[in-house]
C-alpha cells in the first residue's frame, strides 16, 4: 500500500506543480491518514494543488507545496522580524509584512511584569515568534519561546535589515547550511537573523562587511548552490 | 485603515543609522561610491517619441505627441510645450491614483523649467501660421517603478523621447496660402524637433552630517536623507535650473561643489543619451532600407530574363496602346520591372547579394506587346531616381552612374515621375503604381511630344 501510494505521487514530489494539478489519488490508498500542508486541497477523492510551487513530502505522511513570494502569510510558530509601529497600554503594534499589524503583548518577555515593560521606539527592529495566527484576526506575537525563555528573541541593535522573498528566507534557514552562507562564513565574521516573513538582518564589525554579506545574500536568490559559491567568492575577492 | 498601515514600507532605526555610518566610510548599501550613478538603460518603443528608461531599479516611460493648436496671444510665433506626469500606483504603494500629489507636480515643474527656461527646444520652428496655428508638444511621463531618484530618470526619459520624436511635415497651400496641409508620414518623411542642447537633471542628497553628499539616491537613502537638491545643467556647463525644496541648509561651497559634479555627470549622461538615440535611428534607417530593397528585388527578378526582347518590342508598339490602357494598370507592375531592369541590370549583377529572387518571369511574357515606350521611360526615370540613392546608402556600389545616365537621357515628364518615385519609398509596387488617370495624363502629354 505504502509503496503504491509512493509510486503514484513520486511523479510530483519535488517537482514544480501548478494550480489544478492532481497529485494524489486517494482511491488508490486506503486506511491511511495523510497530512496536507499549505497549497493543497482535497476535492473528493483527489488531492489537487492550489498554489504554484514545489511539492514536498516528509515522512511518514506530510505533503505540502512550497512557494516563494514577497508577501507573508502569518503562521503559528514562525520566527519573524517585526518593526514596532506603535505602543499601546497592553500590547505593541508590530509590522510583520502580513495583511494586518500584529500584537505583541507587553508582558510577553522573559520575566516580564507590569513594572519592567520594555521601551521600544517607533521603528525598532525585533525578532519575535508568532504565537497565534488566525486568518481574519491580528496575529499574536511573543518574545519568548514556548517554554518562556527569551532565547534569541528580542530587540536587534545596530546592523542593517533588508527585505527579500519568503523563498530566500527559507533557503537561508535550511539545513545543511546554504552554500552562500558557508562561503561567506569562511572568510568573514558576521551575524544574521532571518525572518520567515522575508526580512533579514545582518550585523558585522565594519560597514563594508555588512554590505558585502547583504549584497551576496540578495544576489543568491536565483542562483544554484555552485553559482552561489562562485558569486560569493567573486565578491570577496573584489574587497580583498 | 489597518490594511493601509500594514502595507506601507517602514524605515527602521537600524537602517537609518547604518546608511549614515556607512556613508562616513564612503560606502553605499548597494556597493556604489557616493558619487556613482546606477546603471542607465535607454530603450525606445516602436512609435517615434516613446522611450523607457531604467536607472537601477527605477523605471520611467515617456511619450511625446504633437497637436495643432492656436498659440498663446502673447506669443503668436511660438509653439508650446507641456509636461504631464503620472505616478502610477504600481510604482509605489504610497502613490494614489487620481490627482497628482505634491511630488508629481514638483517633478513635472523641474523638468518643465529645465526645458523651457533654457530654450532647449526651438519653439519658433513649431509655428506654422503666425497667430493661427502652431504645434503644441505634449510630453507624458509615466512612473512605472519607484526605486529612488525619479526626477533624474524622468528627465532622461523626456529628453530621449524628444530626440526621437518626429512631427508631421506641413505645407501651406490654398489660394491665399492660408490653408495648412498636414502630410501623413507615408507621403512626406516626418521631421525631428530642433533641440539646441540637452538639459540633464542631477539630484543630490544631503544628510545630517554636513560633509555627506550623495548622487542618485535610492529609495532607502531618500527616506534617510535630510535635504535634496536638483541641478539641471547641459553638457556645455550652462546651469539651466536649480531646485532645492526646503530641507537641511547647506553651505555655499557645498552647492558650488555639487554644481561642478553635476557638470561632469551631465556630460556623461548626455553622451549616453546621444549614443542610444543614434543607435536607434540607425536601426530605423536600416529597417527602411531593407524594406526598399525587398520591393526593388521583385523588379529585378522578373525582368532580367526578358530584357533585350522587351526593349525592341516596346519601341515598335507606340501606336496601339489605347486599347491596352486597361490592361496596363494590371501590368504596370511588370512594366515597371521592365523599366528598372534596364537601369538596374548592371547594379544587380554587381550586387548579387541578399535580394530574394522569388518571381516567375515566364508568366509575364504574354504582356510584352502592351508595353508603351513613353510610359517605360517615365517609370524608368522614377525608378532610376530611387535606385542610385539606395545603392549608395545600403551597398557600397561602385557604379551608380550608369542608372543615373539613363535618367538623364529621358526628358519630359520628370516631375510627375519624381513624385511617383518619392512616394514609392517604403511601400510595395502596388503603391508605386499611380492611379489610372495620372497615367493617362502622362501618355497624352508624351504623345503630344
Amino acid at each position: 500500500m505504502e509503496s503504491k501510494s509512493a509510486g503514484s505521487s513520486t511523479n510530483f514530489v519535488d517537482q514544480l506543480v501548478y494550480p489544478g494539478d492532481v497529485v494524489l489519488d486517494l482511491s488508490t490508498m486506503t486506511n491511511q491518514t495523510i497530512k496536507l500542508g499549505g497549497g493543497l486541497r482535497q476535492d473528493g477523492d483527489v488531492i489537487s494543488v492550489m498554489k504554484a510551487g514545489r511539492l514536498r513530502f516528509s515522512k511518514p505522511n506530510k505533503y505540502w507545496v512550497e512557494s516563494s513570494q514577497k508577501r507573508y502569510v502569518p503562521h503559528a510558530e514562525d520566527s519573524v522580524l517585526g518593526i514596532i509601529v506603535d505602543s499601546r497600554s497592553d500590547n505593541f503594534l508590530v509590522d510583520i509584512k502580513g495583511p494586518t499589524l500584529a500584537f505583541l503583548p507587553v508582558l510577553a518577555f522573559e520575566g516580564g511584569t507590569r513594572r519592567n515593560i520594555p521601551k521600544f521606539e517607533v521603528g525598532a527592529l525585533i525578532y519575535v515568534r508568532v504565537v497565534k495566527a488566525i486568518p481574519g484576526m491580528n496575529p499574536e506575537l511573543s518574545c519568548t519561546d514556548a517554554s518562556g525563555k527569551a532565547g534569541e528573541f528580542g530587540a536587534l541593535k545596530e546592523g542593517y535589515m533588508f527585505e527579500c522573498s519568503t523563498g530566500l528566507s527559507r533557503m537561508l534557514l535550511s539545513t545543511p547550511t546554504c552554500p552562500v552562507l558557508d562561503t561567506l562564513g569562511k572568510k568573514l565574521s558576521f551575524e544574521i537573523a532571518v525572518g520567515l516573513n522575508g526580512r533579514v538582518w545582518v550585523n558585522a564589525s565594519s560597514p563594508s562587511t555588512t554590505i558585502i554579506v547583504a549584497n551576496a545574500l540578495i544576489n543568491s536568490e536565483v542562483l544554484s548552490g555552485v553559482q552561489q559559491k562562485i558569486m560569493a567568492e567573486k565578491l570577496l575577492q573584489r574587497v580583498q | 485603515m489597518e490594511q493601509r498601515l500594514a502595507n506601507c514600507w517602514r524605515l527602521t532605526v537600524n537602517e537609518k543609522k547604518f546608511i549614515e555610518s556607512a556613508l562616513l566610510s564612503e560606502l553605499r548599501v548597494d556597493g556604489r561610491g557616493p558619487l556613482d550613478y546606477r546603471k542607465l538603460n535607454i530603450k525606445f518603443g516602436r512609435d517615434d517619441g516613446s522611450a523607457e528608461i531604467q536607472l537601477g531599479e527605477t523605471r520611467v516611460m515617456s511619450f511625446v505627441s504633437a497637436q495643432l493648436v492656436q498659440p498663446y496671444k502673447d506669443r503668436p510665433n511660438e509653439g508650446t510645450l507641456s509636461i504631464f506626469t503620472e505616478f502610477s500606483p504600481m510604482a509605489d504603494p504610497s502613490f494614489e491614483p487620481g490627482r497628482p500629489g505634491e511630488s508629481a507636480v514638483e517633478l513635472g515643474r523641474i523638468i518643465d523649467r529645465g526645458l523651457r527656461e533654457s530654450r532647449a527646444i526651438d519653439t519658433e520652428s513649431l509655428c506654422i501660421l503666425s497667430a493661427k496655428l502652431v504645434w503644441a508638444i505634449r510630453i507624458d511621463i509615466h512612473i512605472l517603478d519607484n526605486a529612488g531618484n525619479l526626477v533624474d530618470a524622468a528627465n532622461i526619459a523626456a529628453l530621449a523621447s524628444l530626440k526621437t520624436f518626429r512631427r508631421p511635415e506641413c505645407s501651406l497651400g490654398g489660394e491665399d496660402g492660408q490653408q495648412v496641409v498636414v502630410h501623413p508620414p507615408e507621403v512626406r518623411e516626418p521631421l525631428p524637433l530642433i533641440i539646441h542642447h540637452l538639459p540633464v537633471a542631477v539630484t543630490f542628497g544631503f544628510f545630517s552630517n554636513e560633509n555627506l553628499v550623495v548622487l542618485d539616491p535610492t529609495y532607502h537613502e531618500e527616506a534617510v536623507m535630510t535635504g535634496r537638491m536638483t541641478a539641471t545643467l547641459n553638457a556645455n556647463g550652462d546651469v539651466c535650473a536649480i531646485q532645492k525644496p526646503g530641507g537641511q541648509g547647506v553651505f555655499q561651497r557645498v552647492i558650488m561643489h555639487c554644481l561642478k559634479l553635476a557638470h561632469v555627470k551631465a556630460g556623461d549622461i548626455t553622451s549616453k543619451i546621444n549614443d542610444a538615440v543614434e543607435k536607434h535611428n540607425n536601426e530605423r534607417a536600416l529597417q527602411k532600407i531593407k524594406r526598399h530593397s525587398s520591393s526593388v528585388a521583385v523588379d529585378v527578378c522578373g525582368a532580367t530574363a526578358t530584357l533585350g526582347g522587351k526593349q525592341n518590342q516596346s519601341h515598335g508598339d507606340k501606336e496601339g496602346s489605347h486599347l491596352d490602357q486597361s490592361k496596363l494598370k494590371g501590368e504596370t507592375n511588370f512594366m515597371e520591372c521592365d523599366a528598372t531592369s534596364s537601369g538596374q541590370v548592371q547594379s544587380s549583377k554587381k550586387d548579387g547579394s541578399s535580394k530574394n529572387f522569388t518571381g516567375g518571369p515566364s508568366s509575364w511574357d504574354p504582356y510584352s506587346e502592351c508595353v508603351n515606350s513613353d510610359l517605360l521611360k517615365a517609370s524608368l526615370a522614377s525608378r532610376g531616381q530611387l535606385t542610385p540613392s539606395k545603392q549608395k546608402d545600403s551597398r557600397h556600389e561602385t557604379k551608380p552612374e550608369e542608372p543615373v545616365q539613363e535618367i538623364k537621357t529621358v526628358s519630359a515628364p520628370l516631375d510627375t515621375a519624381l513624385t511617383a518615385g518619392q512616394s514609392n519609398e517604403g511601400k510595395t509596387l502596388k503603391d508605386a503604381v499611380k492611379p489610372k488617370n495620372k497615367r493617362k495624363k502622362k501618355t497624352s502629354t508624351n504623345n503630344g511630344n
